[in-house]
């Protein structure tokens, strides 16, 4: 990930200091990371044999485990690379839901239907 | 009461596994034909011209607080003057974007390119999953569904007593086109290597009317609050170095 020059605080905060190709450079790390590891839990939960409700719990599992990488990943000072608390927390909590459940279903076949 | 099927493992040898890698390599198959047939168009002058002006009365709106006041005025009068300044165009000279679109052949024939290499490959890859795999229940969902996902889930297949969490080869083929968009853009990366530049042109390439976009940036010059950050820069200074004494 690649810092601010400047850190944004106090008197600075209503200043926007962010070099705008590092922040899309930093949210398209987490898009990947969540992309990445929503795969990994449908593989995962076909593996184990999630069914039901449980293989969704298990999605959002992983992902509130992504957003805590995330952060430490940011060293827990989201504002020197995001514009706000809600990039690292909660951005593309969704957007994985159908690898998820491509991968979920696959695996599951593969282990325990056929 | 639904019966749970035994799936034979020919089918997952023979269906599921094929049908799945297929739709992965047409996946990468598309990106680089698109890849290949892209055709660098011959920047127009005046457009390039236009994009980078844009581009620097952007930066001028990010870094207006960075520069002294008399600076900043200095340099919105230039992007601004309603004479001669970089942003104004005169009555005349705004050119009609569908009229560009018309007389230049070009664009239409990458509009063409574009449509045909998404709807070319969704067809035939249909067509190849009816005509293999037709009528064979490919896989079980994990998570129960109810009556109405029969028609949908289970297209191909007549049998009104299998449990809806059955579904048919033409089912696994559009769950694979939606689910695999994530791993795609994971494996394929972005295609944006494209420059500043190249995007605003990308962008005039499609009724980019240049009054409009030059006007909007002139006006959103127009209403910026100028505060000059760097006095306090020396104030922050100050508190810290207080804070350093103590």
């Amino acid at each position: 990930m690649g810092s601010s020059e400047k850190r944004s605080k106090d008197i600075m905060s209503d200043i926007p200091t962010f070099s705008a190709e590092n922040l899309q450079n930093n949210l398209k790390v987490i898009q990947n990371s969540r992309t990445f590891l929503s795969i990994i839990a449908g593989v995962l939960a076909g593996i184990i044999g999630f069914n039901g409700l449980i293989g969704f719990v298990f999605y959002f599992v992983v992902m509130l485990i992504t957003s805590v990488g995330l952060m430490a990943k940011a060293g827990f000072s989201a504002d020197l690379y995001f514009d706000s608390w809600n990039r690292v927390l909660f951005d593309g909590f969704l957007g994985g839901l159908m690898s998820f459940v491509l991968f979920w279903t696959f695996a599951y076949d593969l282990v325990h239907i056929f | 009461m639904a019966e749970d099927l035994v799936l034979d493992t020919a089918i997952r040898d023979w269906v599921l596994i094929p049908l799945s890698v297929v739709m992965v390599l047409i996946g990468i198959l598309r990106y680089f034909v698109s890849k290949l047939m892209r055709s660098t168009p011959t920047p127009d002058a005046k457009m390039v011209k236009e994009g980078q002006v844009v581009i620097r009365a952007r930066n001028l709106k990010v870094g207006a607080n960075f520069i002294p006041p008399k600076s900043f005025r200095a340099r919105r009068f230039y992007f601004s003057n309603e004479e001669n300044g970089l942003l104004h165009v005169p009555k005349g000279e705004a050119q009609n974007p569908q009229a560009a679109m018309f007389s230049d052949p070009n664009m239409a024939m990458d509009m063409m390119k574009k449509n045909l290499s998404m709807i070319i490959p969704q067809t035939l890859t249909f067509a190849w999953v009816n005509f293999f795999f037709s009528g064979f229940v490919a896989a079980k969902i994990p998570f129960p569904l109810t009556q109405r996902f029969r028609s949908m889930l289970q297209n191909g297949i007549d049998l009104s007593t299998v449990d809806v969490s059955y579904v048919s080869s033409r089912s696994w083929y559009f769950l694979n086109l939606f689910g695999l968009r994530g791993l795609f853009s994971l494996i394929l990366g972005d295609e944006n290597a494209i420059d500043d530049t190249q995007r605003m042109m990308q962008m005039g390439g499609f009724g980019f009317d240049a009054s409009k976009s030059l006007g909007a940036e002139k006006d959103g010059l127009d209403i910026i609050q100028h505060e000059w950050a760097l006095p306090r820069f020396e104030q922050r200074a100050e508190s810290v170095l207080r804070k350093l004494v103590k």
